[in-house]
């Protein structure tokens, strides 16, 4: 087949062009050894092999804090303007790209969310493949989620192929041409063959409460919370309210919240319906396998391996996950 | 978008039911879907400008002009600073949110309404609800329990409806009060007690209840040693719905979602789920 290549010595022209679509992001290792999704400057090149950024793309479309209403005693809550430049995220992983497909479902649909609406609108993908390591587990599942993008690089020896999966991408596409070769070849598998399959449905048992390993894994787990917080497809959000010291004004903000603290269940009175760890643990592994609502069955876990590595007691689900959870790859 | 954005309402009554709660008559724009279409047991998102927002369960009957009943303890950190409020201040609504109880599957059937406390406003909705429709012809029956006397909610309408035969009335307090004379027939005795004295059949009767989540337990089995099947237990749970949309993840039960599957949820809905009731 016939396959639209870029040359690796053509990647820093690649960069160059982007830039004119919108400000350019991707995978930045910073002076404190962090590998991170951030602005990528002239002369800066970003190492598109590199695996896992510690914060997931998630938080370009949901800001740690941000506002979502603002008063005034005159006109009442206003919905916040949001304004959002283009931005072109570069290096997403199929797992990064799964994990935007599963944060749309949430927040587009029937009632889009306005401000994840407007940034997710602003938003031009571009996946590449990447070979699993020991903490990734997208290849122990079939994902439903679908790893989308509007351009995808396959990784080859000396460089990438480049296929476009929207009319955006088309639009970038024509815009680097004289930058890509045509070349004859075979186009490599990467790891988005592991989403987007159809998972049928079944009736799946509520998770057994007497098996050891909840209370097991739970007195390991310090309930710090890094596990969400690093997660693709974690979005819980606490709710705030501030008056602004005029007394005729205030924000209403929503910040990241965690399942894994004791105030997320809590009710009227302080009562709290996960008041221990192996609860909470629990409600944790309903959400990445098994989906709330109305995407129940649809498993939230990506399998990018984020928490495993940042986890202080090396906590990982998948030997749980395989013995729960039947729909595996063959 | 409607349900991100609270709509301006007024007070335009705040009267003391009890000690520690009150009636909030609210207005709003008229046809507002957040006044004129809800079903009992839905709830709405109501917001104290400057102090936050809660989830509210309805308490009164849809309007065409407006209104909206709530009823309000106040002991949160919304519902303290409420208590100074006056007519004319201005709070935001949204809503309404999620699933009340099923009103068509209770036609023909016994109703069984049992309030523990504050459970009272979402079932007086209901009981408004039922009252109302025409063709309700069965058997309307309410306990209601609360701490003491004082305590208890809508009382001298709840006589009233009992006086004119529309139902049947079980009252109930946890302990005397010292100074106030009970109502006729309250007796000093827990929810389940009170259920315990009744004569139902439980093949015609569906049950809805609404009370502090302690009580939630014990409740459903006695119902179900009464014979009542799991499918005739409605049951609204109380969650912190903080978005009412389905997206904070504050509400979940199992797998379901308070706000949006919720929060009524009959207890066959409920067989198997960890932390559903306690």
């Amino acid at each position: 087949m016939v396959i639209q290549f870029i040359a690796d010595h053509n990647l820093e022209a690649l960069l160059e062009r982007l830039r004119r679509y919108g400000e350019l992001h991707a995978p930045v290792l910073s002076d404190d050894g962090v590998l991170r999704f951030a602005a990528l400057t002239q002369g800066e090149t970003s190492d598109l092999s590199a695996l896992r950024t510690l914060l997931p793309p998630k938080k370009y479309l949901l800001h740690p804090q941000e506002t979502i209403l603002n008063y005034s005693a005159d006109t009442g809550y206003q919905l916040p303007v949001e304004v959002a430049p283009p931005l072109i995220l570069l290096g997403l992983h199929p797992c990064d790209l799964a994990g935007i497909n599963y944060l749309d479902r949430i927040f587009l649909g029937d009632e889009p969310d306005p401000i994840y609406a407007a940034r997710r609108a602003a938003l031009t993908l571009i996946g590449v493949s990447c070979i699993p390591d020991k903490f990734c587990s997208c290849q122990q599942m079939i994902s439903p989620l679908k790893a989308l993008s509007d351009l995808f690089l396959n990784s080859l020896d000396d460089g990438f192929a480049v296929t476009s999966a929207s009319l955006r991408g088309d639009e970038l596409l024509e815009g680097i041409k004289d930058i890509l070769e045509e070349r004859e070849g075979e186009m490599p598998e990467d790891s988005r063959r592991f989403f987007g399959h159809v998972v049928s449905e079944q009736l799946r048992h509520e998770l057994d409460l007497t098996l050891p390993e909840w209370q097991e894994l739970a007195d390991r787990c310090l309930g710090c919370g890094a596990c969400s917080i690093c997660c693709p497809t974690c979005y819980c959000f606490d709710v705030l309210e501030f008056s602004g010291l005029d007394g005729r004004s205030a924000v209403r903000v929503r910040q990241w919240d965690n399942c894994l603290f004791k105030s997320h269940a809590q009710v009227a009175s302080g009562m709290s319906f996960r008041k221990d760890r192996a609860e909470r643990f629990r409600y944790r592994y309903r959400h990445k396998y098994r989906g709330f609502g109305a995407l129940q069955g649809v498993p939230s876990c990506v399998g990018c391996g984020r928490c495993r590595v940042v986890c202080p007691t090396g906590i990982d689900l998948r030997p749980l996950t395989e013995r729960l959870e039947e729909v595996r790859h063959g | 978008m409607v349900s991100a954005l609270p709509v301006q309402a007024a007070i335009t009554a705040i009267s003391p039911l009890t000690a520690d709660t009150s009636l909030l008559i609210l207005h709003t724009e008229p046809d507002h879907p957040v006044a004129s279409s809800f079903l009992p047991g839905q709830f709405l998102e109501f917001s104290l400008p400057g102090v936050g927002e809660i989830p509210v369960s309805y308490c009164g009957y849809p309007s065409v002009n407006g209104s909206i009943e709530l009823c309000i303890r106040h002991v949160g950190h919304v519902t303290t600073p409420l208590k100074i409020a006056l007519p004319g201040d201005s709070v935001g609504l949204r809503g309404p949110f999620g699933r009340g109880f099923p009103l068509p599957s209770f036609a023909g059937q016994d109703l069984l309404l049992i309030a523990g406390g504050l459970g009272m406003a979402p079932l007086r909705s209901l009981l408004l609800a039922l009252l109302q429709q025409r063709d309700f012809s069965g058997r309307l029956i309410l306990v209601y329990g609360a701490r003491e006397t004082g305590a208890l909610l809508f009382l001298d309408e709840l006589l009233e409806f009992k006086k004119q035969g529309k139902i049947e009335l079980h009252l109930g307090v946890d302990r005397p009060d010292f100074c106030l004379a009970g109502p006729p027939d309250c007796q000093i005795a827990l929810l389940p007690t009170l259920l315990d004295r009744l004569d139902i059949d439980p093949g015609r009767t569906c049950a809805a209840i609404c009370g502090p989540p302690v009580v939630y337990p014990q409740l459903v089995s006695s119902l179900r040693l009464m014979g009542m099947a799991d499918a005739r237990i409605h049951l609204s749970l109380e969650r912190r719905m903080k978005c009412g949309v389905g997206r904070c993840g504050h509400c979940a039960v199992g797998t379901l979602l308070c706000c949006v599957d919720g929060p009524v949820f009959s207890n066959a809905e409920l067989a198997g789920i960890e932390e559903a009731l306690a």
